[in-house]
C-alpha cells in the first residue's frame, strides 16, 4: 500500500515543501528563536537568496516585470535570461551531437579493428587522464571568445565518454550472431550495419544520458572562463554583484534544461531500445 | 555396416541413393589445435560423403569433435588437413556459400528484431522488395506454428519457439544443404519431440541434403536416414549405418519400430566404449 503512486507522489510533494519553506522563512525563524551563535549562517539569504526573490529575479531576468513591455526589455539586453538560456542550449546540443557522433565513429573503427585499437589504445588512455577542464583555457585560446569554443569543450568532454562505452559494446557483440549474418549472406558492411551497431546500441545510450549532463557542464564551465553570452556568463556577472538570486535563476534554468535533455535521450533510448526488458513498457 | 536382420531394406536404401549426386565430400579432414603450447587433434582423417537428398547425422560422445566438423564444412572454422567439397567445388574458409544453410545450437537470433524481421533478415539484405518478402515471411512464419508471434521480440519466446525462428530465418532462403549443429541440443525433451516434428515434416516435404551434429541417439535415429558415428577424442570415423525406418516418421510412433530398437542398442554399444573411452583419459 505504502508504495501506491499517490502515497509516493505525497511525500514527494511533501519534502518540497518542507525544503521550500525553510528556505524562505528558516533564517528569520532561527533568528528570532535561537542566541545569534547558533543561528545557521547557510540559511542566510545573502547567500543562498530565498524562493520570493529567486521568483522575482526570475521575472525581471526573463523580462516579465519590465515596465517598457517584454519586447522592449528582450530587445535592450543581449545576454536577457531567454536568449542566454538558447545560447547555452544551442552550444551543449552542437557540442553533445558533434561529440557522441565522432565517439560512436571511433568506437566502431576501433572497436572492429585488432590493429588499430592496438596502435591507438595507449594515446587514448593518456588523453583520457588529461582532466577536460584543464582544457578550457587553451581552447579559449584557439576558439575564442564565442560559441565554437563552448562547443568545442563540449565535445571534449563528450567524446570519450561515448568513445569507450561504443569501444567495449563494439566488442561485446556475440561471435556467433556476427557468423549467423554472415552465413545469412550478409557483408562486412552488412554486418556492421545490422548487427555490430544494433547490438552496440545499448552501450552507446547507457553513455548518452551522461554526456548530455558532460556537455552541459562542459559549455557552462566553457562560459564561466570566457564567454560574450550564456547562462555561465549570467552566473558570473551575477556573483561580480554578489546576487545570488539571480544564480539561483540562472542554476534553475539549467537544472531545467538538464532535464529536457535527459527526456529526449531517454525517450529516444526506450524506441530505438524497445527489445530490451527495461524499455518493454514504454514501447 | 549393419548386422543381418534389416540389412535387405539398408541395401535397397543405399541402391536408391547411389544414383544420387555427391553433395558433400569430406576427404582425410584433420583438425589440430594449439591449446597452451600443446597441440591436440581433434579431429583425424575423417571422411565420408553426403549425396544429395540424404540426412545424414553426425553422432559422437561430447568433444569428439562432430561440430568442428561441421564448422570446417561450413567455412567457418580452416582445417588442418585434407579437403572438403561442396558440389565439387573445394571449401573456402570465411566464404559464404549460398547454397548452404547453418543452424546453431546457441541463440543467434537478434534480440533487437522482430519474430518476422529475424525470419526475414536473409531476404532483407539480399535487397528483396519489401512487398514480395512480406509474402515468405508471413508464410515461413506460419510454417513455424508462429501466427500470432510474429511482431514479438525473441526474449518474449520460449526456447523452442526461438529455434523455430532460427530455422526459418536459415530455410527461407531455401538452401538446399543444411547443416545443423545441435540445434535441439539446448532444449527439453517434450519441445525437443515437437521441434523433432517439424523438422520431419519440413525435410519430408523439401528433401534438403542434411548434416546434423548430435549427441543424443534418439534424436539421430529419429530424424536420420544415415547415421555417421564417430570416435572419442581425436574424432575418427567408426561406422556408418542406415536408418531404415519408413517415412513419413512420426517422433514418438518411430521408437516403437522394431529398427528403431535394434539400431538403439546396436549403436549404444559402440556409443558405450567411446564414452568409456572418454572418461579413462
Amino acid at each position: 500500500m505504502s508504495n501506491s503512486r499517490i502515497v509516493i507522489l505525497f511525500w514527494q510533494l511533501a519534502i518540497l515543501a518542507v525544503v521550500l519553506v525553510v528556505w524562505q522563512w528558516g533564517f528569520e525563524w532561527s533568528k528570532a528563536l535561537l542566541p545569534k551563535a547558533y543561528v545557521p549562517k547557510i540559511l542566510d539569504p545573502y547567500f543562498v537568496a530565498k524562493p520570493s526573490l529567486i521568483w522575482q529575479s526570475f521575472l525581471r531576468l526573463g523580462c516579465f516585470a519590465d515596465t517598457n513591455g517584454f519586447a522592449a526589455c528582450i530587445t535592450g539586453n543581449d545576454n536577457n535570461l531567454w536568449l542566454a538560456t538558447l545560447v547555452t542550449l544551442k552550444n551543449t546540443w552542437w557540442g553533445f551531437l558533434f561529440g557522441s557522433a565522432s565517439g560512436i565513429a571511433a568506437g566502431l573503427v576501433l572497436g572492429r579493428s585488432d590493429f588499430l585499437a592496438r596502435v591507438f589504445g595507449p594515446y587514448i588512455v593518456a588523453l583520457n587522464s588529461i582532466p577536460r577542464i584543464a582544457l578550457v583555457p587553451l581552447v579559449i585560446l584557439i576558439f575564442g571568445l564565442g560559441d565554437l569554443s563552448k562547443i568545442a569543450t563540449a565535445w571534449l568532454v563528450v567524446f570519450f565518454v561515448v568513445f569507450f562505452n561504443t569501444f567495449e559494446g563494439t566488442r561485446a557483440v556475440d561471435r556467433d550472431q556476427i557468423a549467423a549474418a554472415r552465413l545469412l549472406g550478409a557483408s562486412e558492411f552488412t554486418v556492421l550495419r545490422t548487427v555490430v551497431i544494433p547490438s552496440a546500441l545499448a552501450w552507446v545510450f547507457a553513455s548518452l544520458l551522461p554526456a548530455v549532463s558532460f556537455a552541459l557542464i562542459g559549455v557552462i564551465v566553457g562560459e564561466f572562463i570566457g564567454a560574450e553570452r550564456g547562462l555561465g556568463k549570467l552566473i558570473i556577472e551575477a556573483e561580480a554583484r554578489a546576487n545570488a538570486s539571480e544564480m539561483m535563476v540562472a542554476i534553475f534554468v539549467m537544472m531545467f534544461v538538464g532535464i529536457l535533455l535527459a527526456i529526449a535521450v531517454r525517450s529516444l533510448q526506450s524506441y530505438l531500445l524497445r527489445w530490451q526488458p527495461q524499455f518493454e513498457a514504454s514501447a | 555396416m549393419i548386422a543381418a536382420p534389416g540389412q535387405g531394406l539398408a541395401l535397397a536404401h543405399e541402391d536408391q541413393t547411389a544414383a544420387a549426386r555427391t553433395r558433400i565430400a569430406v576427404q582425410g579432414l584433420a583438425k589440430r589445435f594449439n591449446a597452451s603450447g600443446r597441440e591436440f587433434v581433434a579431429v583425424d582423417n575423417v571422411s565420408f560423403e553426403v549425396k544429395q537428398g540424404e540426412f545424414v547425422a553426425l553422432l559422437g560422445p561430447s568433444g569428439c569433435g562432430k561440430s568442428t566438423i561441421l564448422n570446417m564444412v561450413a567455412g567457418l572454422l580452416p582445417r588442418s588437413g585434407g579437403r572438403i567439397l561442396i558440389d565439387e567445388d573445394t571449401v573456402e574458409t570465411g566464404k559464404v556459400n549460398p547454397r548452404v544453410g547453418y543452424v546453431f545450437q546457441r541463440d543467434t537470433l537478434f534480440p533487437w528484431r522482430t519474430v518476422e524481421q529475424n525470419i526475414g533478415y536473409g531476404l532483407e539484405i539480399a535487397g528483396l522488395p519489401r512487398t514480395e518478402r512480406a509474402g515468405r515471411v508471413a508464410a515461413a512464419v506460419e510454417k513455424a506454428g508462429l501466427s500470432g508471434f510474429a511482431q514479438s521480440f525473441p526474449r518474449m519466446l520460449s526456447g523452442g519457439m526461438r529455434q523455430r525462428v532460427a530455422l526459418m530465418r536459415t530455410l527461407i532462403l531455401e538452401p538446399e544443404i543444411l547443416l545443423m549443429d545441435e540445434p535441439f541440443g539446448a532444449l527439453d525433451t517434450h519441445t525437443k519431440l515437437e521441434m523433432h516434428k517439424t523438422l520431419l515434416e519440413i525435410w519430408e516435404r523439401e528433401r534438403q541434403t542434411v548434416l546434423f551434429v548430435t549427441h543424443d541417439l534418439g534424436e539421430a535415429l529419429t530424424l536420420a536416414s544415415r547415421i555417421i558415428l564417430l570416435s572419442a577424442r581425436p574424432g575418427r570415423l567408426k561406422e556408418d549405418f542406415d536408418v531404415a525406418i519408413p517415412r513419413p516418421r512420426d517422433p514418438v510412433a518411430v521408437r516403437e519400430t522394431a529398427e528403431f530398437g535394434r539400431l538403439y542398442s546396436h549403436i549404444w554399444h559402440s556409443l558405450g566404449e567411446e564414452f568409456r573411452r572418454t572418461r579413462a583419459d
